[in-house]
């Protein structure tokens, strides 16, 4: 990965993503302006539906926006080719969901290895840093298990271990507590905070819980897919 | 290579594994694929081995000659050949003669005969007798100075049980007569020819047998290398006009032209079941890549490219292809073993005579069956992984789902399928491309595609407009099914395309074989009219050769004032490569019993000229594929004269061995040269009398008086036989049917499965917000309902297409002929109601799977 140059690594102007369905027309988010520097913990609040799902696809490079400039560590996301897309999923974020998203045929140990056979690492190259993250975990003796023989709070734990295993600038984590209960929750965040603090990554979280509000660094709010002042 | 790697574990772990959980489901279209590779390649298998040795056998007899002279429906005079070994450019000439004949014991088998010359042959064939005390020469001596004495092929030897120095006696046409074995041919060059199953005797005991004095069947020749046209010009000079001179392989072709005609009609309908197979594969990797949308999501989301979901679902296609294949091996093993016997008796009986005594198995064959199968399945595999290519990452985030439509909308794929039918009017007008009707068949393949491509707006139109009416009449359960089936798009549609398939294919086959059947049994009762047929011994299997014996003749006329005794002579003859029978008959005896089956020309009109002897009429086989019709010139050389005659008529004729053309032969006698009675045809004047008992009498009364110098058939056994050789060889046919048939039930049974798992956690609702296990299951019912009902019913219609296809097209430019066409609706309303009981028969298992966990539970699942 190319190393950090510039002090900000996320910046949007006029990000729009409108959504066609049909003749009627979606907005999503609408003229959003964003100046994220490396190293912080975002938390991005909002109602359902004020659009924090759209933004985050678009800082992920899952979605492509309607209108308006991204460059998120320093790949400029406005025009770029879908191969560029996915190699820039692969090595320079990380994504971790609500529904935690593992896939149901891999155990925890292949589920967290896949992204970096996807960048084109090999088992044996991969599997010392997955041990480490499970370990960091809890979840050493979890990794031959399947997902459904997990629970929740094991799930995301899982999710967060793929989202780290490229080493990735920035953590993006759409409602990563919205399935959990209150104490694993916390546990999520925790991590999540720890992250942020001891290996110096952005974190950029979004959820309309309250549980990650007292370890942001950078508030934001969503409504109605504007940005808006938070109280 | 490490990519290679890299991807095999992605695929083991996203593919296979989910397999592995839905074993079931994987294992029905394993076994479908399977079923359908198995047929293929059985079947080409099959065909092969008759074409080989049909060819081996052409190929070791005709052996190094280069030429060959043959008189058409005749022989050659034996003098030629002092006159032909002077010419200064031919090598070495050698006269032959054959003819089957037999041990004269009760079932024995007829083997083939042949006549030659040792010395003169030695340069031209390889055969060497079987010893090792190195008395060979003397042997071949024996044989010469010897008379009536014989050496076998080693098979023959064994299952006559004869060893040399015994003797044996031979029946042929006019003879019983003792040979004596001398000895025996080594297993290598001519006698592995007909599976082994021949004799070699000199020429002039040979003649002496059969009574063909100073004449051969050809001479072989081989002439000196640098020999030219204009040698070969001044070689004809030396002959007889009516004497041509050939390229030895001309026989060989025309048989193998009919033997390839039948392999790619039969691998055409045993290609049926893979593509049947295919829409397997196709619904289970659509299925998989529709149902795993989300986990594609998270895959891309993940780091996975486009490409690398693309290759994801090729390969599962490419996987069932390989595997299917597999599975095949041992099924092909078992049905090659049913299918050997009868397809070379078909063949045997269709269009020339084979002795298949090994299966060889061809690399190119074996490699050629895996290619298609594993082909089809990457190609069925297609369209789902460019689908599944589409999913975008984000579907991974929790996204409202609302804009995901599907991307193709029935309406458009209903316009290509149009498209596809209206092609095929123009396509099946098209003539056949080297022999094969082609174009017929790409128009059948569209017509498949074209249906199939309807399937979903039809699906969507009918569920829809029924909806309302089903909530009125037939309560909830039925209105739910209507939806459901309207709003499922493409999946439903792809077994439903699966079933029309299979239906039409089996209305179509029905429709024609019926057609078939009643055409051939009509003119079976018109043409072979006679109550009692006569050929002199063997006669038929020497293609009527051979005179009937005087004394026979004499004998008859005593029986004149009874019966109607009318002659007729047969010659097998070749119009360019296209072989056809010559058929001379007493036309007005004939007609005054039974008449022809009339295509073309007004039969008022031709009748009263055909009596006259003032032309000929040919059948529809011949008319096809020599392109002559009514108002052509019929040209002929027939044993030594030439004849030209106007073309009268087009009559239908199933005979199998190509084409007829009929001519008087009285008239032919008088114009042309006298000919003998190759056989008799005898009708009972008295109509009004038990026939049956009057032939048994009759027929009794002539073996009493002349032994079994004869051969007879009654009217009855001969029409009989015929119908008997059509049904055997439509068995092939059937079995083909019928395993189509299973592999599109296997298709709906997975489908409505699937479709019900899918949809586990709404069914849980609806049971939750008060529907009974019974209403659920009644919709269950219905949605199968839907599919077959329509499936069946466009299969239908789909199938009536296709048996005009099949008659009018297929067959006429494959074998030359039409039939009238019929619909047997007993069969088609017996079988419709089966089949679609069968389909929903299929939906049990689904009803089954719907509560096999606790609503309870699956409500909380993801
Ligand atoms: N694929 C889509 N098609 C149409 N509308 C969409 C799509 N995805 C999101 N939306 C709409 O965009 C708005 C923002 O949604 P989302 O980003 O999911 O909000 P949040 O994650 O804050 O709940 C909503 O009104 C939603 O309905
Ligand atoms: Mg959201």
């Amino acid at each position: 990965m190319k190393p950090e140059s510039s002090r900000s690594v996320i910046s949007a102007k006029g990000l729009t993503r409108v959504y066609k369905l049909g003749d009627s027309e979606v907005i999503g988010i609408s003229q959003v302006d964003l100046e994220i520097a490396a190293g912080e913990l975002v938390v991005l609040k909002g109602n359902s539906g004020s659009g924090k799902s759209t933004l985050l696809s678009l800082l992920a490079g899952l979605d492509r926006p309607t209108r308006g400039d991204l460059t998120v560590a320093n790949h400029d996301l406005n025009d770029t080719s879908d191969a560029d897309l996915t190699h820039f999923r692969r090595q320079v974020v990380g994504m971790i969901f609500q529904s935690f998203n593992l896939l149901p045929t891999l155990n925890v140990l292949e589920n967290i290895c896949l992204p970096a056979l996807l960048a084109g690492k090999s088992v044996a190259e991969s599997r010392p840093k997955a041990m480490a993250l499970l370990e960091w975990l809890g979840l050493d003796a979890r990794l031959n298990h399947l997902p459904a023989q997990l629970s929740g709070g094991e799930m995301q734990r899982t999710a967060i271990a793929r989202a780290l295993i490229n080493d990735p600038a920035i953590i993006l984590a759409d409602e990563p507590t919205g399935n959990l209960d209150s104490r694993n929750g916390q546990i999520v965040i925790d991590l999540l905070a720890e992250l942020n603090r001891k290996w110096d990554r952005t974190v950029f979280i979004a959820t309309h819980s309250t549980l990650a509000d007292d370890r942001a660094s950078v508030k934001i709010g969503l409504k109605d897919g504007m940005l808006t002042s938070l109280p | 290579m490490k990519k290679f790697l890299f991807f095999s574990r992605l695929f083991i772990w996203f593919s296979l594994r989910d397999m592995r959980k839905h074993m079931g489901r994987a294992a029905t279209v394993l076994f479908g694929i399977a079923l359908g590779a198995a047929v293929f390649t059985s079947v080409r298998l099959s065909v092969n081995a008759s074409l080989d040795s049909f060819t081996k056998s052409m190929d070791l007899i005709a052996g190094r000659a280069d030429h060959v002279l043959t008189r058409p429906g005749g022989y050659v005079p034996e003098y030629l050949i002092a006159r032909l070994l002077d010419h200064p450019m031919i090598r070495n000439a050698s006269p032959v003669l054959t003819t089957y004949t037999r041990v004269s014991q009760d079932g024995s088998e007829p083997f083939l005969l042949i006549g030659f010359d040792p010395i003169l042959d030695r340069p031209l064939r390889n055969w060497r007798i079987n010893d090792k005390s190195g008395q060979s020469p003397v042997v071949w001596l024996d044989l010469l100075k010897e008379p009536f004495t014989l050496i076998l092929g080693e098979p023959l030897a064994r299952q006559l049980n004869r060893a040399p120095g015994d003797s044996l006696y031979l029946e042929h046409a006019h003879q019983k007569t003792r040979f004596k074995i001398l000895g025996m041919l080594e297993r290598s060059g001519l006698s592995l020819a007909e599976g082994g199953r021949i004799a070699l005797t000199d020429i002039a005991t040979f003649q002496e047998f059969t009574g063909l004095f100073g004449k051969v069947d050809r001479i072989d020749l081989q002439l000196k290398p640098l020999a030219t046209a204009r040698d070969r010009a001044d070689i004809q000079r030396l002959l007889p006009e009516s004497i041509q001179l050939n390229p030895p392989t001309a026989k060989r072709e025309s048989g193998q032209m009919m033997i390839r005609a039948y392999q790619l009609n039969l691998s055409i309908l045993s290609f049926a079941s893979l593509f049947v197979g295919m829409f397997l594969v196709y619904s289970l990797v659509a299925l998989n890549a529709a149902s795993r949308r989300h986990e594609l999501a998270i895959l891309r989301a993940t780091g996975a490219s486009a490409y690398h979901v693309f290759f994801i679902f090729l390969a599962e296609g490419a996987f069932l292809g390989i595997t299917g294949w597999l599975v095949a091996i041992p099924l092909g093993n078992f049905l090659i073993k049913y299918l050997l016997h009868g397809v070379s008796q078909t063949i045997s009986t269709l269009f020339v005579r084979v002795q298949v005594d090994t299966l060889s198995l061809s690399v190119s064959e074996i490699a050629f069956g895996f290619a298609v199968t594993v082909g089809i399945s990457i190609l069925a595999a297609y369209q789902p992984a460019r689908e599944a290519m589409q999913v975008a990452p984000k579907e991974a985030l929790e996204i409202s789902q609302l804009g995901m439509r599907p991307r193709k909308s029935p309406g458009q794929l209903a316009i290509w399928g149009l498209i596809c039918i209206l092609l095929v009017l123009p396509l099946s007008r098209l003539p056949a491309v080297l022999d094969m009707p082609l174009p017929g068949y790409l128009a059948i393949l569209l017509l498949f595609v074209g249906f199939s491509l309807l399937a979903p707006w039809a699906l969507q139109r009918i569920s829809h407009s029924s909806s309302a009416v089903l909530l009125k009449r037939a309560g909830i359960p039925a209105y739910l099914a209507s939806r459901y089936v309207r709003d499922s798009g493409t999946r439903t549609a792809v077994s439903v395309g699966a079933l029309i398939t299979a239906v039409a294919l089996f209305t179509a086959l029905v429709i024609m074989i019926y057609s078939f059947r009643q055409t051939v049994t009509y003119w079976t009762y018109e043409t072979i009219k006679g109550d009692l047929f006569l050929t002199s011994k063997m006669g038929e299997i020497n293609r009527f050769r051979y005179p009937i014996p005087q004394q026979v003749i004499d004998d008859l006329q005593d029986y004149r004032s009874e019966i109607d005794i009318l002659p007729n002579r047969r010659f097998f003859l070749n119009y360019g490569k296209f072989p056809y029978e010559f058929e001379l008959m007493d036309m007005q005896g004939f007609m005054q019993y039974a008449s022809f089956f009339w295509l073309k020309g007004n039969p008022k009109a031709i009748r009263p000229m055909l009596k006259r002897g003032e032309g000929v009429i040919v059948s529809e086989v011949f008319s096809n594929r020599t392109g002559l019709t009514v108002g052509d010139v019929f040209k002929a050389q027939i044993e030594e004269s030439y004849l030209e005659l106007p073309i009268i008529g087009i009559v239908r004729d199933y005979r199998t061995q190509g084409g007829v053309v009929f001519y008087s032969m009285p008239h032919f006698n008088a114009q042309y040269h006298q000919t003998y009675w190759g056989g008799l045809r005898f009708f009972f004047k008295d109509r009004s009398q038990d026939l049956d008992l009057a032939v048994a009498k009759l027929r009794n009364d002539i073996i009493d008086r002349m032994g079994d110098k004869v051969d007879m058939y009654s009217g009855k056994g001969l029409r009989g036989a015929v119908l008997k050789i059509f049904d055997e060889t439509f068995a092939v046919t059937t079995v083909l049917l019928l395993i189509a048939l299973v592999i599109a039930a296997l298709g709906i049974a997975t489908t409505l499965t699937v479709l019900v798992l899918e949809r586990s956690r709404q069914l849980n609702t609806l049971f939750a917000v008060g529907a009974s296990f019974r209403q659920i299951r009644s919709m269950i019912f219905w949605e199968a309902g839907f599919m077959v009902v329509i499936g069946e019913l466009a299969g239908v219609v789909c199938g009536f297409v296709l048996s005009c296809l099949l008659v009018f097209v297929i067959n006429r430019q494959s074998f030359g002929w039409t039939f009238l066409y019929g619909v047997n609706w007993g069969a088609l309303g017996a079988s419709i109601p089966l089949i679609i009981l069968t389909a929903l028969a299929a939906a049990l298992p689904a009803v089954k799977m719907v509560f096999r966990k606790p609503p309870a539970t699956l409500l909380r699942e993801r």
